[in-house]
């Protein structure tokens, strides 16, 4: 398809068109291209598992219970003290070491075990991680990370749900579990949206750390591209053209943003239907 | 005292101290420019000029939009495509491609525009009636500005825009993610990640640099809350007087 597609060009558009249609299709470029499914991939279950982590937050966070109350008002403290980029690279590093120690105690002899100086202490107990292992750290990563500020939210949203609801709930009976599941975060929603799309544009843009984690994704594919190109059959193909692959990059994170305004916005409407929420009827 | 300082938290939190500066000093040179800068882009996106209006609102858009870590690696191939044309010639590429100079710089742009949005916002709701009540008594636009806008735009902006500043100290650990580290200028999390490459000990060396932006975070809203104090001190000690420790969680 490519080919006839490069042909097109050459007919229509001249020689020069289509070999640069031909540069930008070739594999590497490709490459590129397909690995925005990273970015996608981790935005999205990035996303579904701090909604999750958010919700456990905010429940552990007005549990009756003190130790849990305490978990979970540190779990949303932290994120406003310590950058994210470092519970991004701190949680998959930690894992990493955690899977390692518990293999070293059964793979490496004890003399080994002693010895050792460098980490793992032997060679077997190394864990080498693929992209797709990564990835999924990744996720959990941006997940815990994200699920604490969603978990503010969800919070917050859950005291604005009306106290009239819980109490005509008590009144028929429920007990307090089923208040809380039932009533209480099924009807916080509509309030928690505009905070959970703010949460949402947050993580989207921390998809961008994944080259931190050794995926090569869009950001490190942009690098190697974009460096100087010299081939000996054709000569020079560009010089240092790294600007223009990150500003690629730079609109492609806009796009994502005006589309997921668009979504939220809609979203919002749909929510708010039949609801006098502030602003809108 | 010798136990003291073989213990190694301490020793953690002495090998750290320098490079904690480093964040510092990326943070303290962005503010002062990124402050005036964002008054004038809200200013500017409150403009009834439509062209203005625009131009502010495309910047502050793009900027929010996308993700500092891309900003950073584009301005820097950007600053380096201009070495070759520009910074060679002017003999001044020693300077500006050095990282001391481009971090502030792209988190300059960067701030300005995530505060400018939270000024807008503060413009949005200032009280009209004071306006008005400007404006009658004969005040032109720069005393209108001086007397009620801006007094005013401050109160209303300052809880969140120490949020802003807390989240501007914590993107500097990007910092040299992204730029070259020159003459062992590191910075926390580079040098954290150095420390974990020696020892491969992760949870002591990123809890003590997390202890370093935790301690300097508060320290920020512990300062931001004085000040906010200060500039309602004509306020009784009525709600809007207390400073709630973390006020807004959002950027």
């Amino acid at each position: 398809m490519l080919e006839t597609l490069s042909l097109w060009f050459a007919s229509n558009f001249g020689e020069q068109t289509a070999g640069w249609f031909d540069y930008f299709t070739n594999g590497k470029h490709l490459a590129w291209y397909a690995s925005v499914r990273f970015t996608l991939l981790a935005a999205f279950f990035g996303a579904l598992l701090a909604v999750l982590f958010g919700v456990l937050g905010a429940a552990a966070r007005r549990s009756g219970f003190a130790p849990l109350r305490w978990i979970g008002l540190g779990y949303t403290t932290m994120v406003r003290g310590i950058p994210d980029v470092l519970f991004f690279l701190f949680f998959p590093l930690a894992f990493e070491q955690l899977v390692e120690f518990i293999m070293s105690r059964r793979l490496c002899s004890a003399e080994e075990l002693a010895t050792a100086v460098a980490w793992p202490p032997c060679q077997a107990a190394q864990w080498y991680l693929t992209t797709s292992e990564y990835l999924v750290m990744a996720c959990v990563s941006l997940g815990i990370v994200y699920g604490a500020f969603a978990a503010n939210v969800v919070h917050g949203a859950m005291n604005s749900v009306p106290k009239g609801q819980l109490e005509a709930a008590r009144a028929y009976g429920f007990n307090s579990r089923q208040i809380f599941w039932n009533f209480q975060v099924r009807q916080m929603w509509v309030y928690a949206l505009p905070g959970l799309s703010n949460v949402w544009m947050l993580l989207l843009k921390a998809t961008s750390f994944l080259s931190l984690l050794q995926i090569a994704d869009i950001v490190q594919w942009a690098d190697r591209l974009g460096a100087p190109n010299y081939l000996a059959r054709v000569g020079m193909v560009h010089p240092d053209w790294r600007w223009k692959y990150y500003f690629v990059l730079f609109l492609f994170y806009i796009l994502l943003t005006v589309i997921s305004e668009r979504v939220f916005d809609w979203l919002q409407r749909r929510a708010g239907r039949g609801l006098a929420l502030h602003g809108e009827q | 005292m010798d136990w003291l300082l073989n213990n190694a938290i301490v020793q953690d939190i002495i090998e750290l101290a320098r490079p904690s500066l480093f964040n510092l000093y990326f943070a303290l040179a962005s503010i002062p420019i990124g402050f005036p800068l964002a008054v004038l882009l809200a200013v500017m996106k409150n403009s009834s000029n439509g062209i203005i209006s625009r131009v502010a609102r495309t910047y502050i858009y793009a900027f929010r939009g996308s993700p500092l870590f891309i900003q950073f690696f584009m301005f820097y191939s950007i600053m380096l495509a201009f070495n070759l044309s520009h910074w060679k010639p002017m003999g001044i590429a020693h300077i500006v491609m050095h990282p001391l100079f481009i971090g502030p710089m792209v988190l300059i742009l960067n701030t300005s525009a995530y505060a400018a949005e939270i000024f807008y916002g503060a413009l949005k709701t200032l009280p009209k009636g004071e306006m008005e009540a400007a404006s009658a008594f004969g005040m032109n636009r720069w005393q209108i500005f001086k007397t009620v806008t801006w007094p005013n735009m401050i109160r209303l902006a300052w809880p969140a825009y120490t949020n802003e500043v807390v989240f501007l100290f914590h993107a500097t650990a990007l910092v040299y993610f992204t730029l070259p580290v020159i003459n062992g200028q590191k910075d926390l999390m580079n040098k954290a990640g150095e420390m974990f490459e020696r020892d491969y000990n992760i949870f002591l060396h990123f809890s003590v640099a997390g202890l370093y932006f935790l301690t300097i975070s508060m320290v920020i809203f512990f300062v931001s809350g004085r000040i906010y104090k200060r500039l309602m001190r004509h306020m009784d000690t009525g709600e809007a007087a207390s400073f709630k420790l973390k006020p807004n969680y959002m950027r």
